[in-house]
């Protein structure tokens, strides 16, 4: 429950505001309020359905960019398509990653795990600003 | 399933290009090319122990799940940009 709206009620439980008061109270509370915000807790969130990769550079003073968007389905797909990677081809994998100085065993990532990853994508944004390139990667 | 492809190239001349490519009918003209690839998927797949339905059923998941995508690449006059509808 809201912070102010449990202090209205408190207010009227002890009796220091009438019902019709309190009724006021929280007629003008929902006003003040952004859309949306009184029912965040009820109404699912609206589900970001693409990635988006975008780049700015400027090389030798001319400007560039790189715009993608990535349905998330697509990585979900992905990602199952992932799980069937051969245990052999992971094991190679796993080899050149140690070989490159990256201790990481892919086989223990799990497509569970990887889906639990792309479903909290949404909540994610990257932003790396730098000179002469800017990356953001976010979802919408 | 993807319905369209649009490409569109700009061309340093300023002058642009766009290619509209409808996907069923792509996807007509180059199905003996289309069941050669899914063949060999097949065969690879066996070689490999990899379940054949689901490889194809995840394959078939991912081509569905293409429209929406969009590439734009901008590089001085030049542009490209790429829609999966």
């Amino acid at each position: 429950m809201n912070e102010q709206r449990k202090d209205i009620l408190d207010m009227l439980a002890e009796g220091k505001i009438t019902a019709e008061e309190a009724e006021q109270l929280i007629a003008a509370l929902e006003r003040d309020q952004p859309p949306g915000a009184s029912s965040l807790g009820t109404r699912p969130k609206n589900r970001a359905k693409y990635l988006r990769v975008v780049v700015d550079t400027v090389e030798n003073g001319e400007p560039g960019r790189v715009n993608v968007r990535v349905p998330l389905q697509l990585l979900r797909a992905g990602v199952r398509l992932a799980a069937l990677i051969p245990p052999q081809a992971l094991g190679e994998a796993n080899a050149g990653l140690n070989k490159s100085g990256v201790p990481f065993d892919l086989t223990q990532l799990k497509p569970e795990q990887l889906e639990a990853l792309v479903e909290h994508l949404d909540e994610m944004t990257v932003e790396v600003d730098q000179p002469d390139a800017k990356v953001r990667v976010f979802c919408e | 399933m993807p319905q369209s492809m649009t490409v569109r190239v700009q061309r340093p001349d300023g002058r642009p290009i766009r290619i509209w490519i409808p996907m069923l009918p792509v996807l007509l003209v180059c199905s003996p090319v289309v069941l050669l690839a899914v063949l060999v998927a097949a065969v690879a797949c066996l070689a490999y122990r990899v379940s054949v339905v689901r490889a194809l059923g995840t394959g078939w998941r991912v081509v569905c799940a293409l429209p929406g995508t969009r590439v734009d690449v901008e590089q001085r006059r030049t542009a490209v940009l790429v829609t999966i509808r």
